[in-house]
């Protein structure tokens, strides 16, 4: 049974925000910054971040008849096809599921300027990708703290569609989160997530530390998520 | 899907709805004097019996019969009547085919029979896809799907539709529709909501209540969602608003997850507590969802044993809603309905409308919703475009920038019919007559999509001289919504106001007329076009105003007026004062404290005062001339300060100089700083967006003097099927806007032949699609391909994030565009 969890994310950075428009240290008019931030109000105004996980044991790997590695879990019928998969998640014993969204608020107000205000479309586009990755970081860390909590240690989040993941797999990821009835996200025919500014994506719990664990709290996506932390231990260990 | 077409009824053979109820206890408790008791959840059973997360539960029907006829045969010994059948998102779609949908029903209606259900429930949940404009899931795609449940359903010998868990009113209208056109078996409809107390798509309890009841739903309610006591207050705004019965099925509360364990904190005696609550209010249908067991339906039999349903009163106001907001007049109160979007006597809105160019609409939709209407007046009746097609796209786009609701106006009937049927609400239709011939094809309408109807007091002979002659034929009108069961309320009289210049006995004649329609025809209210009355008379806002107030005086409850203009607004906010609408003329007192003169010009305080920040920076230096100030405006992106600069720029030179010295310079040298990387983005649009602000000027000197500049053509841009990313298309639209170039935007989402159709129709030649998906590239291939057979003289370039020069060539496009400069210089190339 799927966990829904309601993020509270009251800022972001806005050098990330400036990152997704393609910024590289132009000079511009200061008419721009109060706009960027007006962007950043609104799309934190109009969203509202939630996230479904759930946890599985990880319960074979197998190799099908095509040569593709695959990582079967108990109690869901998702499966990790291919090599991204096989690497990632060598040394994973269970796995962590999440999916989150913005909701329709800020997806309705992004398809508003689409109508009626390009540069504001711009502008809210990049602040609501920015807030959704926070969003995906929020969700990620209580995935590290049952990780901490099992003592085992969990590598980055992994998103299908990046690597050799198929993008098929989303119809199986939220169903298995109930995500369309619990946190709206909505699927097209061609695998398009609505709203838009959602993420799903899987994370290892590995029985020992990985390449890509963390090794220091200091600049941790999670940090201002962390709920390890302030009871005087690390997921580092 | 021709199935779609096969299974719509014939236009205009909407016969009323004769059910087929199972038995007498049923048709009591569609009537309300019965109560129903529903079952509780099925996903939460069949988890306890080990279903894998991500399975498909409906296939458990066919797999596992006995393991689903055990947990509803539990919930029957529990008390449950109706058995909801384990075919929530039974689609084809999901299923894996259309064969397999009769195939499931089939086995779930005959586990539920297996059980002893005394009534069985064909469950039809959300497809799972949005649908436009949102999504990609077009309405009458969405509607096949459920038509085909329903079918199955049927067939399998179900005895009632329980549509349930919906979170948006498109997507539960086209379900609702399905089961009404194809089957006459009653129809429960819920929707689902958030602790906000709106669904996900944001619509409100009210707005489900009216939209649902007024469609044809025989019971409506509030599944899933929270527990019952968050779900206690989403029922009771929906019971004033339902004219049937109510439902609720609540979760068993939040669940949480204790050693691998599911469990839902609201205990059986708690749920049913509130349950009581829930009934004493007026609910009459209960149940459970998410977590409830047969224990919680056991203490609903108990809870209702010795009760009755309460006694309801339903609110008989006037009311509209689009899927977001209510438009309600009490009786008593005045309306506002914004006319301008209308191309009838307007040179803009026609050029607009000819032209594809929908931002415009889209700025008066704003501009009206912001000086106080409560309605949107849409009419796209010109005789040289597709009327239907087109109103269909301005209603689909209008609801993405106003949550007004809109008021559908055509002399067609079947392009009302196509307009009201995917509309998300409840609409007012302008309008049917006394004609008997139009009475016949709009009524039906009307009275099958549930929407409120305005009649105009004109038939076969004309528009009657007298007040008698204007009320003998709303009383025809009148009988006739009647006859179709359209509740009194949803009637709408509009007494045709005709020019005083002509007939001076006429404004009185109007006036009487209202006062009739209300008086013999109770229950109806009156609408009324104000600005035919003041034709051929100079200073005509003050002819209309003072008529406006006669009017109300007289009764009538709504103008359709241009808000902006403020005189006639004075007339509505200080009438709301003198009927007491106004309470304690609190509105008044808020808008009115400060103005000296009511009938000035319109207040612009706060636009001056946008461009006084905006002109605040340090880069606009007095000391240059106009024509410096404007282009440095334009490379800083600052569109502020750009319409007074244009005009003054005018005052020495001609459109000419301003566009090739001034602004066309400035643009290429944006251009260049982008191409440079000294410009981002964000930058290179907002420039875009200050060199539109002047175009804006010069484009209405220009109309305004009857002088034109050549357009340099036109280029025809979507983005393509399947896909709803946007942003890139809208960059190139802005820029190339702004190097002269006329653009067709056929928006997102677009079906190739929809754009092919276009691209033939106005003999385009330059067509640029965008695609941000590998998985729509096909559909961009589609199209060119299309356009090759049907317009080979159109050149087509392509971007968008998965594309490449290679992939362009591999879908037969002749240009690739790596961003919007691109577009731009391939524009010039091809058109100059």
């Amino acid at each position: 049974m799927p966990q829904i969890v309601d993020l509270s994310i009251d800022s972001v950075d806005r050098s990330e925000v400036l990152r997704y428009m393609g910024y590289a240290g132009q000079e511009y008019d200061p008419s721009l910054d109060q706009r960027i931030d007006q962007a950043i109000a609104r799309a934190i105004e109009v969203s509202r971040p939630r996230a479904s996980i759930d946890f599985f044991d990880v319960e074979t790997r197998e190799v099908r008849d095509d040569g593709t590695p695959v990582l079967r879990l108990r109690g869901t019928s998702i499966e990790l096809a291919g090599h991204s998969m096989e690497e990632h998640m060598a040394d994973a014993v269970a796995v962590g599921v999440l999916a989150v969204t913005l909701g329709m608020g800020d997806e309705r107000e992004l398809h508003r300027l689409g109508l009626t205000d390009h540069v504001g479309q711009i502008l809210l586009d990049s602040a609501s990708t920015t807030l959704v990755e926070r969003a995906a970081d929020a969700a990620e860390s209580l995935i590290v703290a049952e990780a901490t909590r099992r003592g085992l240690y969990t590598n980055f989040r992994f998103s299908p569609g990046y690597g050799d993941l198929p993008l098929s797999i989303q119809p199986t990821i939220l169903s298995a989160l109930d995500a369309t009835r619990r946190l709206g996200i909505t699927l097209s025919p061609t695998l398009l997530m609505t709203p838009t500014k959602s993420v799903t994506a899987v994370v290892g719990m590995c029985t020992r530390p990985q390449a890509s664990t963390r090794r220091s709290c200091k600049g941790c996506p999670c940090f201002d998520f962390c709920t390890i932390r302030p009871t005087g231990r690390t997921c580092h260990g | 899907m021709d199935s779609t077409a096969r299974r719509k009824p014939r236009f205009g053979t909407y016969d009323k709805r004769m059910l087929r109820v199972r038995d007498e206890h049923l048709r009591r408790v569609l009537q309300g004097r019965d109560f129903l008791r529903f079952d509780g959840a099925m996903g939460t059973q069949l988890q306890a019996r080990g279903m894998a997360a991500g399975e498909t539960p409906e296939l458990l029907c066919l797999i596992d019969p006995q393991g689903v006829t055990a947990i509803h045969r539990a919930y029957v010994e529990a008390g449950a009547e109706a058995i909801t059948t384990n075919t929530f998102g039974a689609s084809a779609p999901k299923l894996g085919g259309e064969d397999m949908v009769p195939q499931v029903f089939e086995a779930a209606v005959r586990c539920a029979r297996d059980a002893g259900a005394r009534y069985v429930a064909a469950d039809i949940g959300p497809t799972g896809s949005l649908l436009q404009p949102m999504g990609t899931l077009s309405f009458d795609d969405a509607y096949e799907l459920f038509a085909q449940q329903v079918v199955a359903a049927d067939a399998a010998g179900a005895d009632l539709f329980i549509i349930e868990t919906m979170a948006d009113l498109a997507e539960a209208k086209a379900a609702l529709l399905a089961a009404k056109e194809n089957s006459d078996l009653p129809i429960f409809c819920t929707m689902t909501f958030d602790e906000d107390g709106r669904t996900f798509l944001g619509t409100t309890p009210e707005v489900a209540a009216v939209t649902l009841s007024s469609l044809g739903a025989n019971v409506l309610g509030v599944n899933c969602s929270l527990g019952p006591k968050d779900v206690a207050p989403i029922v009771e705004r929906m019971l004033p608003w339902s004219r049937v019965p109510v439902m609720a099925q609540a979760n068993a509360g939040l669940p949480r997850v204790e050693d691998g364990v599911t469990l839902y904190d609201v205990h059986p005696d708690e749920y049913c507590e509130a349950v009581g609550g829930m009934v004493r209010a007026g609910v009459s249908v209960v149940g459970g969802c998410c977590g409830t067991t047969p224990e919680y339906i056991r203490g609903e039999r108990d809870l209702l044993q010795g009760m009755e349903p309460a006694p309801r009163s339903v609110r008989d106001d006037f009311v509209v809603c689009s899927s977001q907001q209510l438009c309600v007049l009490r009786p008593g109160d005045v309306g506002v309905i914004g006319e301008r979007i209308n191309p009838t006597g307007k040179k803009r809105m026609k050029e607009a409308l000819r032209s594809g160019d929908y931002d415009y609409v889209m700025s008066l939709a704003i501009e009206q919703e912001r000086t106080g209407a409560q309605i949107l007046d849409v009419n796209a009746g010109l005789p040289e475009i597709d009327e239907s097609a087109t109103l269909q796209r301005l209603m689909a786009d209008l609801q993405g920038v106003t949550s007004l609701p809109l008021q559908v106006d055509s002399a067609v009937p079947e392009t009302i019919e196509a307009a009201v049927r995917s509309y998300p609400g409840k609409p007012l239709i302008n309008s049917t007559n006394g004609k008997r011939e139009t009475l016949d094809a709009v009524v039906p309408i009307a009275a099958h999509y549930g929407c409120a109807l305005v009649g105009l007091t004109i038939d076969e002979q004309g528009i009657p001289q007298t007040p008698e002659g204007r009320l003998a034929i709303a009383r025809r009108i009148v009988e006739a919504t009647d006859a179709a069961g359209i509740p009194r309320q949803d009637v709408v009289i509009d007494c045709l106001a005709m020019a005083a210049s002509t007939d001076q006995r006429a404004p009185r004649a109007i006036l009487e007329g209202i006062r009739l329609v209300k008086q013999e025809l109770p229950g109806v209210r009156t609408v009324l076009g104000v600005s035919n009355i003041s034709f051929g008379l100079p200073f005509r806002p003050l002819v209309n105003a003072t008529f406006l107030s006669a009017a109300f005086s007289a009764g009538l409850d709504m103008g359709i007026i241009n808000p902006k203009q403020q005189r006639m607004m004075d007339v509505v906010n200080s009438w709301r004062v003198l009927s007491g609408e106004d309470e304690s003329a609190q509105r008044y007192v808020a808008g009115y404290a400060t103005r000296s003169d009511a009938a000035g010009a319109p207040a612009t305080t706060g636009a001056s005062q946008q461009v006084a920040s905006e002109t605040g920076g340090g880069q606009d230096d007095a000391s240059l001339s106009p024509a410096e100030r404007a282009r440095a405006m334009v490379l800083a992106g600052r569109k502020g300060p750009m319409p007074q600069l244009m005009r003054d720029i005018l005052a020495d030179h001609d459109v000419m100089f301003a566009i090739n010295d001034v602004l066309i310079p400035a643009l290429d040298e944006v251009g260049v700083r982008f191409e440079k990387g000294t410009f981002f983005l964000p930058q290179l649009m907002a420039s875009a967006e200050a060199a539109k602000a002047g175009f804006d000027v010069l484009k209405e000197v220009n109309d305004a003097s009857g002088a034109q500049v050549a357009s340099k053509g036109q280029v025809a841009i979507c983005t393509v099927k399947g896909d709803i990313h946007d942003i890139g298309k809208n960059i190139v639209k802005m820029l190339l806007e702004n190097y002269g170039y006329d653009v067709l935007d056929l928006g997102r989402d677009v079906d190739p032949k929809v754009f092919v159709d276009a691209v033939v129709e106005h003999h385009v030649r330059l067509a640029g699609l965008s695609a941000l998906m590998t998985a729509t590239v096909p559909a961009m291939q589609e199209t060119i391909e299309l356009l090759h057979e049907r317009a080979p003289w159109c050149k087509v370039m392509v971007g968008g994030a998965v594309l490449n020069p290679e992939y362009a060539q591999m879908v037969g496009a002749d240009y690739y565009a790596k961003d919007a400069a691109e577009s731009a210089k391939i524009a010039a190339e091809i058109l100059g």
